[in-house]
């Protein structure tokens, strides 16, 4: 398991796929205590070995945490980083605002945070 | 020609479930499709973040309500590994015969539907759904219930195995091994069925690795990797099976891959009868629990019906403190516009059909 810095992501996965790295299994997120997580599952087919990328990301007040679009080098990516920005509000850079994949609306709360309340009216933004 | 956009579902016969497609159509071929999902989202990740690690396996096995003991045993081997618990040796082996019946029950469910959508009427329906009952009514009598299992627990099943179980397992892979190749010459020598596979949502070997496709979607376009040989579980790697590949990476192929891969776990469960060893396979009651040791995120993954399922757990004292499931027929769907763009509108129902989508698991 490889934990790098946002800033680091496209290189590190860009060496990974250089050395064999080509098949983009998952993308998902974790709302740690302190931090966002971003994990990249990325496997070499040839060789049958799996290889996990972990971004951490400063948690601020003001601004959604965010992480660049990895589209380009794993198409695979396209439905993970919708998820992932409808469920934990991670910002994707580098890519269009789209239509939303699974809530039909996004309210002022995302589902899979911690701090996201049940029972609580989230209202359309 | 103007273009039209044409709007099938979120209820419709051939979408399976609810998917709702808009397709741009010129004439009657498909400029683009854009697949609209989550009408079954029900925000099952969190749910389970609330409930403790042995209440969830009903939140998991509605997930794929065709094989609802693939993400039972997936969940389950996750919290065991979380916990270090171990499995039972014999409760090893009847999981791997458990989970190919499972396997061979969901193949046929959608073989039957997928000929019935492509103009093999009834026959192949009424039989593959009549050989699907004898496989679900065996898993009734090891488990306890028909549809949703809830059988496995931490080290083993939720109960012992019964007496009968290995000739009432003969004679159905017996039944089976007599029914299923009777399918062939039904499909293979009926020109609607071929002639609306063949050459239809071609996808190349190179972009099913780059676009994430996962099981006999993958395996249909000449890539071999299926997580039972790449990294095996359980007894698997002393098993002698093949994986079986497509050439063309066609709906055809699709077909194919799923049909051998019946054929491949029959020869599975055989084996496994033959070697098991006897012995218990009850499971630890759901009390005697340990907590796991370390907050170290999980990662697991199985060969499921639909592709490869993985888990990525990051376990807290009581319960998941984050359950991330990659769903593998989420990322096949993700597939359709790249597999409909340039093909001709009456073919999209083939696209969709071949990829074997179950919603409940695509909208988690």
């Amino acid at each position: 398991m490889q934990e790098i810095q946002k800033e680091a992501l496209l290189k590190t996965l860009e060496e990974l796929k250089s050395k064999g790295y080509r098949y983009l299994k998952y993308i998902t997120a974790v709302d740690a205590p302190d931090h966002m997580e971003v994990v990249y599952l990325l496997a070499n087919i040839e060789s049958n070995v799996d290889e996990v990328v972990k971004v951490s990301i400063k948690k601020s007040e003001s601004e959604r945490p965010s992480v660049e679009s990895v589209m380009n080098l794993f198409p695979a990516a396209d439905w993970y980083e919708r998820e992932i920005s409808e469920m934990f509000g991670i910002k994707i850079e580098g890519r269009k605002t789209r239509r939303l994949l699974l809530e039909e609306w996004n309210g002022d709360g995302f589902p899979l945070l911690k701090s996201f309340e049940w029972g609580k009216e989230y209202h359309k933004r | 020609m103007p273009n039209m956009r044409i709007n099938i579902g979120p209820i419709h016969p051939s979408t399976h479930g609810v998917l709702r497609v808009v397709a741009y159509v010129n004439g009657d071929t498909i400029d683009s499709v854009e697949p609209h999902i989550g009408f079954l989202h029900r925000g099952v990740e969190k749910l389970m973040e609330t409930r403790m690690y042995m209440q969830n396996p009903s939140y998991t096995e509605k997930l794929d309500y065709v094989a609802p003991m693939g993400w039972d045993e997936l969940y389950v081997s996750s919290v065991e590994k979380a916990t270090g618990a171990t499995v039972l040796e014999n409760a090893q082996y009847a999981r791997v015969i458990l989970l190919e019946f499972q396997r061979i029950a969901s193949h046929l469910l959608w073989l039957g539907t997928f000929a019935n959508d492509l103009g093999q009427m009834f026959t192949i329906f009424m039989w593959a759904f009549r050989e699907r009952a004898k496989v679900i009514k065996f898993l009734e009598d090891v488990s306890g219930s028909r549809m949703f299992y809830v059988n496995m627990r931490i080290g083993g099943l939720n109960g012992e195995l019964p007496e009968d179980f290995k000739e009432r397992a003969y004679s159905l892979l017996d039944y089976l091994s007599e029914r299923i190749p009777k399918y062939r010459s039904l499909l293979d020598n009926n020109n609607f069925f071929v002639s609306r596979t063949k050459g239809v949502g071609v996808l190349s070997k190179e972009d099913a690795i780059a676009y994430g496709a996962s099981g006999p979607v993958l395996r249909a376009s000449g890539v071999e990797y299926d997580v039972r040989k790449s990294s095996p579980y359980y007894i698997y790697d002393k098993l002698k099976f093949n994986v079986p590949r497509g050439t063309h990476g066609d709906a055809f192929d699709r077909y194919r891959v799923r049909y051998d891969e019946m054929l491949e776990s029959i020869k599975i469960i055989k084996q496994t009868l033959d070697l098991m060893p006897g012995g218990s396979v009850a499971g630890a009651k759901v009390k005697l629990i340990g907590q796991p040791a370390k907050p170290d995120p999980v990662i697991i993954s199985r060969e499921l019906p639909r592709g490869e399922g993985i888990i990525y757990l990051v376990p807290d004292k009581q319960k998941p403190y984050r359950i991330g499931m990659r769903s593998p027929a989420y990322i096949n769907l993700s597939l359709l516009p790249k597999l409909a763009k340039g093909a001709k509108f009456a073919d999209l129902f083939s696209i969709i059909g071949s990829l074997d989508v179950v919603f409940a698991e695509i909208d988690r």
